[in-house]
């Protein structure tokens, strides 16, 4: 029989409270709204979109097919692109590899919001947070058209 | 196939305590034996998973109906991501060079602990990123 080892016990509680401090960050983090500044990402394009007139705001989901919450995220985002202004497209980044390189996306599903003229607006990591989302993206929805 | 998401979260636990046995003890056997609980289910589907089977027998009868169910896919290929690393533990902890078995194991209890805990699929992410890194070499 083996015996208890103090390097394995030790190892299991480091990993115990490693893991705990990750999970507690992640939750904290899952489908909230980042406000986010990067330029130059071409959102529309990436997308394969063209903004029509009544277009304020392009959501786009980077998903995986293996993924339970994308599925949840889709249902949720197509939902809100029934409200005039909005966009929604969701690509597969197994499909489309390139577009998470562009955007430096590291987890599924990733929501990048676009505003008409192709800024940034934020992120969402995980099923947003359909009223956080829907604030954030207040003004740039009632902005002039 | 759907899966009652309970279930999941019972077999992560189970599996938790097992790696953390392993880490304990060192065996090489034990790590073994939760390399092939990983590989019935990532061979041969969901339906095999002991721990699963463990679940619909045990304790399912006296929760009731699940609320919301979960897609086996991903689960599924959460369990083959565990078998690679319980295999090399296994391979680590038998050879002698227990540093990897250690490693091997202690990543697993990590994502193990992470699904039981938080439900958050470790092995299910990963799926995204082995994807990305493909394209970026065939880019």
């Amino acid at each position: 029989m083996h015996d208890v080892s103090v390097t394995g016990l030790i190892v299991v509680l480091g990993v115990l409270a490693l893991a705990s401090v990750v999970g507690l960050v992640l939750r904290f983090r899952a489908g909230r709204v980042r406000t986010t500044t990067r330029r130059g990402a071409p959102g529309w394009d990436l997308a394969g979109v063209t903004p029509e007139a009544v277009d304020r705001v392009l959501l786009l989901q980077l998903s995986s097919p293996i993924c339970t919450p994308c599925r949840q995220t889709a249902a949720q985002l197509t939902d809100l692109a029934a409200r005039p202004g909005i966009r929604h497209v969701e690509v597969d980044i197994a499909e489309r590899p390139e577009i998470a390189r562009t955007l430096d996306v590291m987890r599924t599903p990733t929501t990048v919001a676009f505003a008409r003229d192709g800024r940034e607006l934020l992120r969402v990591s995980g099923v947003p947070r359909r009223q956080e989302l829907l604030e954030a993206l207040d003004s740039e929805l009632t902005s002039a058209r | 196939m759907q899966l009652d998401p309970r279930g999941v979260r019972v077999a992560a636990t189970i599996t938790t305590v097992v790696l953390a046995l392993v880490l304990i003890t060192g065996s090489g056997w034990l790590a073994l034996a939760q390399a092939v609980v990983f590989a019935l289910p990532a061979l041969f589907g969901m339906r095999l998973s002991p721990y699963g089977a463990l679940f619909r027998v045990a304790v399912r009868p006296r929760l009731g109906p699940p609320s919301e169910t979960e897609d086996a896919a991903p689960v599924r290929f959460s369990q083959t991501v565990g078998l690679v690393f319980t295999v090399v533990a296994a391979a680590g902890y038998m050879t002698g060079v227990t540093a990897l078995g250690v490693v091997a194991t202690a990543f697993a209890l990590a994502a193990a602990f992470l699904n039981a805990a938080f439900g958050f699929c470790l092995g299910c992410e990963m799926y995204g990123l082995i994807a990305r890194a493909r394209g970026a070499r065939t880019a």
